[in-house]
Order: structure tokens, then C-alpha cells, then sequence
């Protein structure tokens, strides 16, 4: 068993460094030639490394967040011993020059007498522009490049350094680089709150029949969440109402009104919030509505959802306080949906029936919808529709 | 495919095959002369590259080639327009046409060195008639006029074919090409890979009106065709090389079809182009739809379907391996090797400095 260590690549022609984005294996993980190793995101694109080498995850030597120089180590692998002989890595071409294992090594030319004075300065042209915009004297900047030329890292450096800017840390405060998916989860909920006016509404709903039903199921051998059930109200609930199902088109001051109804579904991941997507969901019974969302839910924790399943979505789903002291909320649309519905803990609540307080299983429920599209009155007869959709649950 | 629109003009050659929708129509199909054993080769090549194009872009990934440029999606054109040609008919390339070179024989392992920086022309184009990979946008169309007029001259029945995409009709060189080749009708056919992208330029703000509509105003046919239809793809280059084989002059054909992946490893086509419009194309996939053609006609079955899947990822693997395993050549050599037969002094010293700036290899 032979260690290997596969180092960052130039993945896209002079590029310098990467940010890893997300692993895709663990530490003590078997991987095979072209498993899926890692995202990161290089200053062109985000792509997806696949393993060299067949064999066991040994070392992941950077995080999420991190940014890794190409040539340093990303991931150390034990080869599987039949492959060993030919995973001894050859020549790799994807390190651009001076890199570790390039093969070829310049040989120092006469010593690089760097700057000494400021009209000696080795600079390429956009390098002297930025030190001009960050006020740095390149006479006093140490370059790194070949023959002591100061590139764009040298520059960068000596404007970080303490005396300039720091970046990372300056009275107790700390620096996250946002990456992935809260990268992505930021873009998508600025878009939202900044284009569309949006409004909630919220319901209490009976949910005995649900709850009754969800017992008899268990009883006959198929144990199920509550959330098939809200999602299958839903669909009933959007056939009614077709216009919560739509999207608003801006360019064309147009409603465009979906036929599918594709219902995202909001689960919450060690990544963040991730949103898979169940298609076609008025062509399917509860059954399978149950399973393919059990399958969703499980691929969106385990992060190998590809992005064609977390994305079309028509209405969201969510739930706010699926235990604790929390009932409800204020979602936020999913653009360029028109309507998310949050569902709150079923729990037992004082209910008046008949003029009597009696204990009921119940729970909240809070829809946001797109005011360009859909008026109180209307949001409101849908949520009554939901709420009897729900409460007209037969096992 | 209600996109795909073109203009049937009297002296089209291939009015007979195509319905106006550049659809190959089942009096084409029939007229194709294609036994079951040639529709399935036809699938197995489709399947062979894909793979291939999917190992290089890895490859690239693990810092194996320095840089990838996929054609996933246009394997019908890569393999249709090869098939319907003659092994002594000559293809001029764009860099994007590794398959159709794989198809021609040369070996995938000795194409990739090219990116990998181990050699600039890695095979013989007499011994394929496949002229080397054209990196510079439609330098290689004037090429292929060029080549063609000489086949005339030597009074060979050989005839060019010249392959470029949507972007390249951009070019001056295109049209300098296209009209050369309309005056003095070289036996060429002119084959564009339509994939709606010119890196992140999409085709609406490069071109005004249609591709194919331009033969015409260089005297001769042009037509456009699904490109995502291998069958349609053989029938119009091989009615075009019969013409141009005939002294009749050339054609133009667009085909359209999609690039599904990036331009090339460097690019990101999440940031210009939107996912809906992927999946529209996803459902036009050429291999899946001619797939099921071959299983509706009763011409495949799964067991053949499962070997050629088969023998795509042994031929990959054998790729890999065989790539990785090859040696560096010593730099001087690589870059000073292949110029002059007779190397004047200048540039032997030249070498020399270089060699000697260089340490260990």
C-alpha cells in the first residue's frame, strides 16, 4: 500500500489558486478512478475534481472555504493494491511551471536583484495599476515572480499585511468566506426579498384526521411523516388555485402559469438549505409521493443530488419548529415561484369543538405569496382550501 | 424539430431526402442503404467517443491535460459525417472534432499528447487524410478549399471535408473560403456544427438570418438539417460528397445541434446560459434518441446495448493508460524538434540556450 498525494491542478490555463467548495468523500473512504472527489471554485468556474487514483481516502488536507494554491496537496490516497503499480502518478502538465512536480526545473538565473529602486521595478503593466489603486510603493514590495519580478500575489500580500489591511481577524471580529451553498442560498433570498412583495398568511389547522390516518398506516405496516400528507394538500389545494403555481415574468409583464406541479422541497443539510425538487407531483399518489420524497430528502443530506433535482421547482414546502417551542414563521419565496408554505409542529392544542375547549393535535400553517400575482383574498380562499384539504383527511 | 427550419430551393440536392423541417424523411431513411450491422456501428462509434470525450475532460480534471474542449452532444454529427465519407476523403478540422478523427482511426492516447503538451501534430494526416486540429477560429476552412482544388488538379476523386462551427462563419477567412470554393466549384462540402455558441456568445448576436441561407449567395446549395439525427447527418453529407464528387461544387450544410458541456475546461456556461434551456436539449440527446430508434425497429437489443457500453469504458481506461504511461519528450526536442529538416545555425544555437537555461528533465 503505497501513499499518494494528488495536488491541486491548474484546472483552467494560468489559473493560481482554487476554493474548495464541498467534499464529496470522507476520510476512511473507498474511492474508485473518476469518483467524484471535491468542488471547488477557481476564479472561472466551479467544476468537480474526480479521483486519480483508485483507493482508500488517506488525508483531506484542506476545508470548505479554504482556498488551496495550485501544486499544494488536496487529498491523500492509499492505492487499493492491485492498482497500485499503475497509479504511480506520472508526468502531471496541469501545474503551469515552477510547480512541485512539473518535471522541469529552471535553473536560477543570475540573482534576482528585485527592486532595488523604484525605477527598477519588474512589474507587468496591471500589476503597477493595482498597487497604484492600493496606494502601495512597489519599491517596497519583495517580488516572487521569475527574476524578481512582483506579480499580482506579491502585491496582494503587501496589502494585506498587518500594517495595511488586515483580512482575517482585527478586534474580536472573524472572517468567514462564503462559499457553495450559502453563497448560492444568499443570492437566491436577496432576489426574493429585493424583487418580489411578498405577504404572509396564517392558519391553524385540526390536524386529527391527518394524524388518525398516520396510525392506521403504521398499524397496516406503512409508517410515513406528516409531510406527504401536507404535500399532497398542497397539490389538491394549487388544482384549485392554479395561480399559485406560476411565476411572474418580469421582461414580459406576463403570469406564467405552470401546469406541473413540481414541489421543492426545503431540508435542512449540515451544508445549509438545500431544496430538492419533487417532480410531477399531481401525477403521483400519496405512496409514492412518500417515497420519492423520503429519496429526495435522504440524497440533499447526503449531498449527491445532481443539480437537475434541485432545481424547476413550482411552490416550495418548508417546516418551521419541527420540535421545541416554536409554532410558526414567515417563509420566503423561493423565486421565481409565487408561493411557499411553512408548516409549523403538530402538537396537541386547546381547540373549541362544539362550544367545548377540548385537546386536539394541531399546527400552524404561514404561506408567503408573490402581491404581484395574488391578492389577500385570494391567498386567503387557498389557505382555506389547504386547511380543508388537511382536515378532510381520510385513512 | 420545430426549430429547425430551412429553405428547399430547386437545385437542392438533397430536396428528396429532407422534409422542410430538416427532418430525414422514411423515403431518406430508406434510401440510405444501411444494414442493420452499419446502423448499430453507427450507435457503438456515438457511444465510443462520448466515453472518450468524458475520460479526457477527467483527465483534464486530475491535471492530466492541460486543457479539454468536450463535444458531448454532437456525436451524431461527428460520427454521420465520417461514415458517409470515403477513407481516401480528407477532413479538415476544427479542435473540436476529436471524434470524428477517433472514427477515422487515429488513436484517442496519441490525439490527447496534442493536450498535454507533449507534441504539436501527434499523427501522419496523409496516413488518415485527416488534416491536424485547427485551434485558431475557420483557419482551416481556406485550408480545405485549397486541398480541395488540388484533388481536382490531380484529377483524384478525393473530395474535403471541411468542419467548422456556428461562430467560425463569423470569420473573414470563411467567407473568403466560401466564395473561392463557389467560383471555382471545388469538390468540398462545407459542414457546420451549429451548437448555438460561440464560447459564451450566443448564436442571436453573432448571426443575423440563418447559416445555411449564405450558400446561396456564394452559388450554391446550402441546407439545414437536425444535427442531432446521425441518420440525417450521413444522408446529407453523403448526397453532398456524391455532388462534389461529381464536379458539381460545393455544399453547405448546418447542421443544428447543442454544446452540452462548457466551451472548454476554463469556461463556466452556468453563468451565461440557463439551465431550461439544457434540459430542452438533454431531451434532443442524439445517442438516447437514436437508441431508441434502433430498439423500436428491433435492430438492438440490451445485451448489445450493455457490450458496446462495455467496450466504451475498456477503451477509455485503455486511453487513460496508455496516455499516462507515455514519456516526456525533452523539452528542446518538443518545441525545436520538428521545424526545419535542415536547421539553419541561428536557430540551432537558439536550441542550445534553451537547453542549457533548462536543468534536469
Amino acid at each position: 500500500m503505497a501513499d499518494q498525494t494528488f495536488r491541486l491542478p491548474d484546472l483552467g490555463e494560468g489559473l493560481t489558486d482554487a476554493q474548495l467548495v464541498a467534499w464529496r468523500v470522507e476520510e476512511g473512504g473507498r474511492v474508485e478512478v473518476n469518483t467524484p472527489l471535491c468542488e471547488v471554485e477557481t476564479a472561472k468556474a466551479v467544476v468537480v475534481i474526480p479521483s486519480p487514483w483508485a483507493g482508500t481516502i488517506q488525508k483531506l488536507h484542506a476545508r470548505p472555504g479554504e482556498s488551496v494554491a495550485v501544486g499544494e496537496p488536496l487529498v491523500t490516497i492509499t492505492a487499493a493494491e492491485a492498482a497500485q503499480a499503475e497509479a504511480t502518478p506520472g508526468t502531471l502538465v496541469g501545474y503551469g511551471p515552477g510547480a512541485p512536480e512539473s518535471g522541469i526545473r529552471r535553473k536560477a538565473r543570475s540573482a534576482p536583484a528585485a527592486a532595488e529602486s523604484s525605477g527598477d521595478v519588474r512589474a507587468a503593466p496591471f500589476v503597477r495599476q493595482l498597487a497604484k489603486d492600493m496606494g502601495l510603493d512597489l519599491a517596497q514590495v519583495t517580488g516572487s515572480g521569475p527574476g524578481g519580478r512582483i506579480t499580482r500575489a506579491d502585491v496582494e500580500a503587501a496589502a494585506s499585511s498587518p500594517a495595511a489591511a488586515p483580512s482575517t481577524s482585527i478586534d474580536g471580529e472573524r472572517r468567514i468566506s462564503v462559499v457553495g451553498i450559502r453563497k448560492a442560498i444568499a443570492k437566491q433570498m436577496l432576489r426574493s426579498v429585493s424583487t418580489i412583495p411578498q405577504f404572509t398568511e396564517f392558519a391553524v389547522f385540526d390536524a386529527s384526521k391527518l394524524m388518525a390516518a398516520r396510525e392506521e398506516g403504521k398499524a397496516s405496516g406503512r409508517s410515513m411523516t406528516p409531510l406527504p400528507y401536507f404535500i399532497a394538500a398542497v397539490v389538491k389545494a394549487v388544482r384549485a388555485y392554479p395561480l399559485m403555481n406560476s411565476s411572474w415574468d418580469e421582461s414580459r409583464d406576463e403570469i406564467i402559469v405552470k401546469q406541473p406541479v413540481n414541489v421543492g422541497i426545503a431540508v435542512n443539510t449540515s451544508q445549509g438549505l438545500l431544496v430538492p425538487v419533487l417532480r410531477d407531483a399531481e401525477q403521483l399518489e400519496l405512496t409514492a409521493i412518500a417515497e420519492k420524497s423520503a429519496l429526495l430528502i435522504e440524497g440533499a443530506r447526503a449531498g449527491t443530488l445532481p443539480p437537475n433535482q434541485m432545481s424547476g421547482g413550482t411552490i416550495t414546502v418548508t417546516n418551521v419548529g419541527a420540535s421545541g417551542p416554536v409554532e410558526t414563521g414567515t417563509p420566503i419565496i423561493n423565486p421565481p415561484e409565487c408561493c411557499v408554505v411553512a408548516f409549523g409542529a403538530i402538537k396537541p392544542r386547546p381547540m373549541v369543538v362544539q362550544g367545548q375547549v377540548v385537546a386536539r393535535s394541531g399546527a400552524w400553517i404561514s404561506i408567503s405569496v408573490d402581491h404581484r400575482i395574488v391578492d389577500g383574498a385570494l391567498a386567503t380562499e387557498f389557505l382555506t382550501a389547504l386547511v380543508f384539504e388537511l382536515e378532510s383527511i381520510s385513512a | 424539430m420545430a426549430d429547425v427550419v430551412r429553405v428547399v430551393a430547386a437545385d437542392d440536392p438533397l430536396r428528396d431526402l429532407f422534409s422542410p423541417a430538416g427532418e430525414l424523411t422514411a423515403e431518406g431513411r430508406s434510401r440510405l442503404g444501411l444494414d442493420a450491422a452499419a446502423l448499430r456501428e453507427l450507435y457503438r462509434n456515438m457511444v465510443l467517443i462520448r466515453r472518450a470525450d468524458q475520460e479526457a475532460l477527467n483527465l483534464q480534471r486530475q491535471g492530466e491535460l492541460g486543457l479539454w474542449g468536450q463535444f458531448l452532444g454532437q456525436e451524431a454529427i461527428h460520427v454521420g459525417a465520417i461514415a458517409a465519407l470515403r477513407t481516401t476523403d480528407w477532413v479538415f478540422p476544427s479542435y473540436r472534432e476529436f471524434g470524428m478523427a477517433m472514427i477515422r482511426g487515429v488513436d484517442p492516447a496519441d490525439m490527447l499528447t496534442m493536450f498535454r503538451g507533449l507534441s504539436h501534430g501527434p499523427w501522419d494526416p496523409r496516413k488518415y487524410h485527416f488534416a491536424p486540429l485547427a485551434i485558431p477560429v475557420a483557419t482551416q476552412v481556406p485550408h480545405a478549399v485549397g486541398f480541395a482544388l488540388g484533388c481536382r488538379l490531380k484529377h483524384s476523386d478525393e473530395v474535403v471535408l471541411s468542419t467548422f462551427g456556428d461562430g467560425a462563419t463569423s470569420e473573414g477567412d470563411w467567407h473568403e473560403a466560401m466564395n473561392f470554393a463557389g467560383v471555382f466549384k471545388a469538390p468540398v462540402v462545407f459542414l457546420c456544427q451549429n451548437n448555438g455558441w460561440a464560447i459564451s456568445v450566443p448564436l442571436s448576436r453573432q448571426t443575423a438570418g440563418s447559416i445555411a441561407d449564405r450558400a446561396r449567395g456564394y452559388g450554391f446549395p446550402g441546407i439545414r438539417i437536425d444535427g442531432n439525427d446521425v441518420l440525417g447527418v450521413y444522408a446529407a453529407v453523403m448526397a453532398a460528397a456524391d455532388r462534389a464528387r461529381q464536379g458539381e461544387g460545393p455544399c453547405l450544410i448546418e447542421a443544428v445541434t447543442y454544446r452540452m458541456g462548457a466551451h472548454t475546461s476554463s469556461d463556466d456556461p452556468t453563468r451565461y446560459r440557463t439551465e431550461s434551456e439544457l434540459e430542452a436539449w438533454n431531451a434532443k440527446d442524439p445517442i438516447a434518441r437514436y437508441r431508441a430508434w434502433l430498439e423500436q425497429q428491433g435492430t438492438i437489443d440490451e445485451g448489445t446495448v450493455a457490450a458496446i457500453a462495455d467496450a466504451a469504458e475498456s477503451a477509455a481506461q485503455a486511453m487513460r493508460a496508455r496516455l499516462t504511461a507515455m514519456p516526456t519528450p525533452p523539452p528542446g526536442e518538443a518545441i525545436f524538434g520538428r521545424v526545419y529538416s535542415n536547421p539553419p545555425e541561428p536557430f540551432l544555437r537558439e536550441r542550445e540556450e534553451f537547453e542549457s537555461s533548462l536543468e534536469g528533465s
